[in-house]
């Protein structure tokens, strides 16, 4: 995986990520019926990437970024086809307790595969651009979004998040191939 | 090779996952549910259909008419008693149908697409010194679901709605398109409007203008023995008074005693008018919004609401507004999004002669009884039978109350218990209640209160015998 393809992947998932983000917590909203319990979803969410945060911290350490980000975007292009789907408040805590695991995941990975791809060197610029292009990319998602909804429905919206995070999954896994393609060839070149 | 293959694996096992979501989703996703302003009726809709052309509309009807599935027909979705919600039916959003088709500043006329709002047509009218004869307080409605509910407003001189239309073209449940007027298939003219969608969709109305003036309000504090007498000398024999509205206490002090009125006096120098035409936005949300929030949950908020909208209105006393301005006040300050609990709305009409009595009755019923009442506003309207569905079966007071309740089965049958009681006691001073609201009145309410009520849903069958237009409150009543 290098700078590149942890750039597109992580902006292909930012789009996906910030174009169901509004549409989620209304779904939310909808599913609750009141705000105790709008309140107890959101809170479950943060409780459990809280409390995860730690574990994930130190699995990124023994089996890599990459991994784990896999598992992220695995993970999310899974959860996104499970969302138009359910229709009851428990259903709904459970989805929140896996987007918080999920969540963190990214969280601490974002920054761990940062932090080792720049090595030191460039940090903030690298880190800048990182964000610069994250950042372009939701943002764009979620204006596109805005026209796009009079057109679809809000469950095509999270089933094309989902589409986008499997790109992103695919990515990351073609990349690590692609790299060890050219990491055989390097030495039969002069 | 083996990285290919995990990914492999991973696209295969994540493509059944897809198509297996996508196959139970499309299924499910057959109802959705919809509400109206009520919030007491969530029901599930097959389909939501955003109208924006006629011909889209006609083009769902008939598929309805093949599939043999009902369609619901919504505007603002204002009507509190499924008026435009039916369990597995289509829900025809009007709302994107708004387009100013004609506009005759000569002839005074203008015709609108049904999804129009009030809103829409003041502001294309204003420039040309025209004004709307009879709509509503607030202007965010739209034109056909004005029309379907045969509305009144607080102008006093020009009756309900239904006079001020001069014809409309209606999609019926066979999908063709036909004229309604006074003269052309006139039969359904009195149907149609205060038909509350059964008839078919109103595609697009032309309706009589009138002009814009100006007014000076009259604000005047009384007690609600003298305001029958104040009314019918003071302002329904004085020509110079256009519009009318007053309100009485719900706060715990001075309780359906205390009242102030404020009526539209049409200004004697009508050469300063242009210095009030700019149509006036909505500005101060936060504070009355505050001021009813409290007033929800204490007494002494009640006291509060009731004294600083007295004064506000007392004070305005002399102000110049223009007729278009009167007819667009504020309602976003109401807006109520409490999950738990929802705000509903009662329609009384009483006789004017019977106004100081029939409050006795009322505060004797309201004294013993639990109901979170927020507001009062009294309008008048004229005796008018056009429609079958005529509620101001002599001249009539209009009493819209306000009320606070919960969402539960439960608050639904307590608040029934007390308004069957208010209902009753208007029947008996000769009144009728407005059916745009809830279904709290009794099949035998209904009767008394519209006794043309069987008429009017022997027509709706005779017209739509298979019942393709179809709607909470048919279910409720009309089966």
């Amino acid at each position: 995986m290098n700078y590149r393809t942890f750039v597109a992947s992580q902006s292909i998932l930012m789009t996906a990520s910030s174009m169901v983000f509004p549409f989620y917590l209304l779904l939310i909203r909808n599913i609750g019926d009141s705000y105790s319990q709008f309140g107890l979803a959101y809170g479950l969410f943060a409780l459990t990437a809280a409390l995860t945060h730690p574990i994930i911290g130190r699995l990124s350490d023994k089996i890599g970024d990459r991994s784990l980000l896999l598992l992220y975007t695995w993970g999310m292009a899974g959860v996104m086809i499970i969302v138009p789907l359910i229709e009851t408040i428990s259903a709904l805590y459970i989805l929140q307790i896996i987007m918080g695991i999920l969540g963190a995941v990214q969280k601490t990975t974002e920054k761990t595969a940062l932090a080792r791809q720049t090595a030191g060197q460039h940090t903030g610029q690298k880190i800048g651009n990182y964000h610069l292009w994250t950042s372009v990319w939701g943002a764009v998602a979620v204006m596109a979004t805005g026209y796009l909804i009079d057109f679809l429905t809000i469950g095509s919206l999270f089933y094309i998040a989902s589409f986008l995070y499997m790109i992103s999954a695919v990515i990351l896994m073609r990349s690590d191939y692609i790299l060890k393609d050219q990491m055989k060839e390097k030495p039969v070149q002069p | 090779m083996l990285k290919i293959k995990w990914l492999l694996l991973c696209l295969i096992i994540y493509v059944t996952a897809f198509y297996f979501s996508l196959h139970v989703y499309s299924r499910q996703s057959v109802t959705i549910t919809a509400e109206d302003a009520g919030r007491l009726l969530p029901v599930r809709m097959k389909y939501f259909r955003g109208v924006h052309s006629t011909k889209e509309i006609q083009q769902w009807v008939k598929e309805a008419h093949e599939t043999g599935e009902t369609i619901s027909i919504a505007g603002m979705q204002h009507s509190q008693g499924g008026h435009t919600l039916y369990p597995n039916g289509t829900l025809l959003n009007m709302t994107g149908y708004s387009k100013i088709l004609k506009f005759n500043p000569q002839e005074k006329k203008i015709t609108v697409q049904s999804g129009v709002t009030w809103a829409d047509i003041q502001e294309k009218i204003n420039s040309y010194g025209l004004s709307v004869k009879v709509m509503q307080s607030q202007n965010i409605f739209t034109v056909g679901g004005s029309l379907s509910v045969n509305v009144h407003g607080r102008d006093i001189r020009y009756g309900s709605l239904i006079d001020s239309v001069d014809s409309f073209r209606l999609l019926t449940p066979d999908g063709k398109i036909i004229n309604v007027s006074r003269k052309e298939n006139s039969e359904l003219f009195p149907f149609v409007i205060g038909g509350y969608g059964l008839f078919g969709v109103i595609l697009d109305v032309t309706l009589e203008l009138a002009d814009d003036e100006l007014y000076q309000h009259r604000s005047a504090e009384m007690d609600y023995r003298d305001y029958e007498n104040y009314f019918k000398e003071k302002v329904k024999q004085d020509d110079s008074v256009k519009m009318h509205l007053a309100r009485i206490s719900v706060a715990s002090e001075t309780f359906l005693k205390e009242m102030y009125v404020t009526d539209y006096v049409l200004a004697d120098q009508q050469n300063i008018k242009e210095n009030y035409t700019e149509l006036k936005e909505e500005q101060m949300i936060a504070l009355p919004k505050f001021m009813l929030g409290v007033s929800r949950y204490s007494d002494w908020g009640k006291d509060l609401l009731w004294k600083t909208q007295k004064e506000y209105f007392i004070k305005n006393d002399g102000k110049y507004e223009t007729r278009n301005n009167v007819m667009r006040s504020d309602s976003e300050f109401m807006e109520y999004e409490n999950p738990n609990r929802t705000e509903v709305l009662q329609e009384y009409f009483v006789p004017v002669d019977q106004f100081a009595e029939y409050i006795n009755d009322l505060r004797a019923v309201l004294e013993k009884e639990e109901l979170n009442l927020l507001n009062i506003t009294i309008r008048y309207v004229g005796h008018d039978e056009d429609a079958v569905l005529s509620y101001a079966k002599n001249d009539m007071f209009a009493l819209v109350m306000l009320i606070n309740q919960g969402r539960s089965e439960q608050d639904i049958q307590a608040t029934e218990k007390v308004l069957q009681k208010l209902i009753d006691v208007t029947l008996d001073h000769d009144g009728s209640f407005y059916l745009p609201y809830y279904s709290y009145p009794s099949d035998k309410q209904l009767k008394r209160a519209y006794p043309r009520i069987e008429e009017f849903f022997e027509k709706k069958r005779e017209f739509d015998p298979e019942e393709r237009f179809k709607n909470l409150f048919y279910e409720r009543y009309g089966q």
